[in-house]
């Protein structure tokens, strides 16, 4: 069955820099903003662009993103011909190997892609907090003629040797490649999304592939060597809100900035949904003592206590007396009487005890000290434990390094 | 095949629901922030492990049919069973406007939905009834009995429109069943019963070749001395939705954490129709207090003792007491609400008042603006 556009999905990362969060599960399913998971913004992205069939490649920790996404029913992507397929790395005739990179894990899916014939192929992260309209991209990359449009949005230059930064001329057809540079000539910075015309693309990826010195990376590879044999690429500006979570900070800052529609990134605009796949639970009870304010909650949630600046997901209790401010609480925390929790992640179904004391505001810390505190999935506390800032705890509630 | 087969009977309009039940069977009114009446007759067969469910349609079903799509959200999206609709076509007569005249004509209007059955025994339930029942262990309790009928009856002589009240003997077997009492007495019925597939058949071909209709007068008043119909007891929460004092009275209930931890006991879940909302968000001067808020709610003024279905926004300066808002309601800069059920997508504009009593409380119309 022939499609226009397909979507691979690169859901298969470890998501070493969210450490303990990441310790059960892919980045990709890490619970976001109160009821998503952070996979539902490029799925739902796919759908409300029209895009409807999504290979979703996975390797690392799968269960939960599996399980999660399932048929794909809640994006609209359970079609009889498409649909969303996880493709995890498998055992051919010849052996198999694991995903050797972002470009190897295309390459070994070549066939899934053929399946459909596409005319282009959008590569899509699993990381990142936004809403796109890709039908918009893949326009702008048949108009250009392109063998390859790359998404870029303007950086602020202090911050510009952080990203991929992209040199265009007059029509934004891309010139140079500069990856992390130490003075950029530009503030675009590559946001990792990519359309490619399929044929250009598979003959690329299989010359790498071919190459035994290369790393197998779209962004280390594929994009140099296109960019040196002269292909057509071109950038595709982007404005809005958009943040890579692949650390607790910006994870953090993601959540926050849920709350605040001036940032940008506005959950309750309906014209361009999110969609989760939900649980049944009860609505949430706000208690008689309840002081909830510019925070988010969700349902089978029951707050009796203060909470300030948060983001609470579903099925989270803070009882009475217990004081919650400038956090972000996975689904089923429990914050029991007279704790209070401050600059903090709390992993799924933490259990914070009578009187604890996690995490610590910044104007009450020596700013060398200062940090978020995190919490593992599963993380019990005992009453009146003292957890300060900038510590992560594991599962067991020992102290980890970052 | 052993199991429990369900059949729920939704009603058209009660004329004591009023403007609830304008648009809507009192089936799908919507109850406690995010479900619908038929939620929890649904959610508690599928808690005791039924897969087949047949729906009786009476009038103004258009709003239930779009609640229940394919049953999916039940996990009654089967390829053998799952969720049946049944319209009232099947009936050759016509009785004036009315599709049927009681419960034995309506499922002789379903006779050969009834034959092709294939669990042994069939629960009977109305949609208008806010409970959560162990409905296994009541049919456990109806095969160890030796009871050809059980009628499941609240602890309480409660009283609604239309209902039916048991008197009980000390081995539970039911001795009377009175209607239209001036002053309720005996058994309140939930209008759940459990019988065996081959009685029910029998009883539908019995009743319609003696053209009696009713389930109640026919079945239970006419043999409750040669049939053994035994009684269930239950004494938590059992809401029958049927006048708006009753709705207004049962969804304050809520409130109470009792009641709310065993009406949606986690061992057995109600199940609603997922939506698409995101977090719900209190601002900063917002102030929210005893209250039930579903998501997408949009909090920046003052919300107690209330109940916000999804998507309702409360603007600054607005203080909402004691109140029922479907969804999507607007609550505008200043207004003030009191006592009100107001209906979906309802809009108080800036500066209003609107002061209910609570025992009488106002209802506004779905979509009208104030």
């Amino acid at each position: 069955m022939k499609k226009e556009c397909i979507a691979m999905l690169l859901a298969g990362g470890q998501g070493s820099r969210l450490y303990v969060l990441t310790g059960d599960m892919a980045k990709p399913a890490v619970p976001f903003g109160g009821k998503y998971r952070i996979i539902d913004f490029p799925l739902s992205n796919c759908t409300n662009s029209g895009i409807d069939t999504v290979g979703v490649l996975t390797q690392y920790r799968p269960l939960e993103l599996n399980s999660y996404i399932g048929s794909g029913q809640p994006w609209d992507l359970d079609a009889s011909t498409g649909g969303v397929h996880i493709l995890p790395p498998y055992q051919g005739s010849k052996g198999g190997t694991w995903y050797k990179g972002t470009a190897n894990a295309i390459y070994q899916n070549i066939g899934f892609i053929d399946l459909y014939d596409p005319d282009y192929v959008v590569i899509l992260s699993g990381d990142h907090i936004y809403k796109m309209d890709y039908s918009k991209m893949v326009q702008r990359h048949k108009e250009a003629g392109a063998a390859c449009t790359i998404s870029v949005m303007e950086v602020p230059w202090s911050e510009a040797p952080r990203f991929g930064i992209m040199n265009v001329d007059g029509e934004d057809n891309i010139t140079e490649f500069q990856e992390k540079p130490k003075e950029p000539k530009s503030n675009l910075a590559s946001m990792g999304i990519y359309v490619f015309s399929w044929q250009a693309l598979r003959r690329y990826l299989t010359e790498d592939e071919a190459d035994p010195n290369s790393e197998n990376d779209f962004g280390k590879n594929i994009i140099p060597k296109m960019l040196a044999d002269g292909q057509k690429m071109t950038a595709y500006r982007f404005e809005g809100y958009w943040k890579d979570v692949g650390t607790l900070e910006s994870l953090w800052d993601a959540n926050m900035d849920m709350l605040s529609p001036e940032s940008g990134l506005d959950l309750l605009d309906e014209s361009w949904p999110i969609y989760a796949r939900t649980v049944s639970m009860p609505t949430a009870y706000l208690g008689r003592g309840a002081k909830v304010t510019h925070s988010a909650f969700n349902r089978g949630s029951d707050l009796e206590g203060t909470v300030e600046n948060s983001v609470l997901s579903q099925g989270v209790n803070v009882a009475a007396d217990a004081e919650v401010s400038y956090s972000v609480l996975l689904p089923g925390v429990q914050v029991e009487e007279g704790a209070v929790v401050r600059y903090a992640i709390l992993g799924e179904g933490c259990h914070i005890g009578k009187g604890c004391h996690v995490g610590a505001a910044p104007e009450d810390t020596d700013p060398d000290q200062w940090g978020l505190t995190v919490l593992a999935p599963g993380c019990k506390l005992e009453d009146g434990r003292t957890v300060p800032a900038k510590t992560m705890l594991n599962r067991e509630g020992e102290e980890v390094k970052r | 095949m052993n199991g429990l087969h369900g059949i729920i009977f939704s009603y058209k309009k009660r004329n004591d629901l009023r403007e609830l039940s304008e648009i809507r069977s009192p089936s799908s009114i919507p109850f406690g922030g995010r479900y619908r009446a038929i939620d929890f007759a649904l959610s508690n067969l599928v808690n005791a492990g039924a897969t087949d469910v047949g729906i009786v349609l009476n009038g103004r079903y258009q709003s239930l049919l779009d609640h229940l799509g394919t049953g999916k959200d039940w996990d009654l999206s089967r390829k053998r069973g799952g969720l049946k609709l049944l319209p009232p076509f099947a009936s050759k007569e016509k009785w004036g406007d009315i599709a049927f005249r009681g419960k034995m004509e309506a499922l002789l209007g379903v006779q050969s939905y009834l034959e092709e059955i294939r669990q042994d025994y069939v629960a009977l339930m109305d949609g208008d009834l806010v409970v959560n029942l162990p409905l296994n262990e009541i049919l456990q309790a109806h095969i160890r009995s030796g009871a050809d009928i059980t009628a499941v009856v609240g602890n309480d002589s409660f009283r609604v429109e239309g209902g039916t009240y048991f008197e009980i003997n000390g081995d539970g077997r039911v001795t009377d069943v009175l209607y239209r009492l001036n002053n309720p007495r005996g058994y309140r019925g939930l209008e759940v019963y459990i019988i065996s597939r081959d009685l029910l058949l029998s009883l539908v071909d019995e009743c319609g070749s003696h053209d009696q209709y009713s389930w109640r007068r026919d079945v239970l008043q006419a043999k409750c001395k040669t049939l053994n119909i035994q009684s269930y007891i239950w004494s938590g929460f059992a809401a029958q939705i049927r006048s708006v004092q009753e709705y207004y009275d049962r969804s304050m209930q809520l409130l109470d954490p009792g009641v709310r931890a065993e009406l949606f006991c986690a061992s057995r879940p109600i199940r609603a129709k997922s939506a698409d909302k995101s977090s719900s968000y209190i601002a900063p001067d917002g102030c929210c207090v005893n209250s039930l808020v579903a998501d997408g709610c949009n909090v920046a003024g003052l919300v107690e003792n209330s109940i916000l279905f999804s998507g309702v926004t409360v603007e600054e300066g607005a203080v909402v007491r004691n109140c029922v808002l479907f969804k999507e309601t607007k609550i505008h800069k200043n207004a003030q609400v009191a006592y009100t059920i107001a209906d979906k997508r309802v809009e108080v504009m800036d500066g209003r008042m609107l002061m209910g009593n609570a025992n009488y409380p106002l209802v506004i119309s779905k979509d009208s603006k104030v």
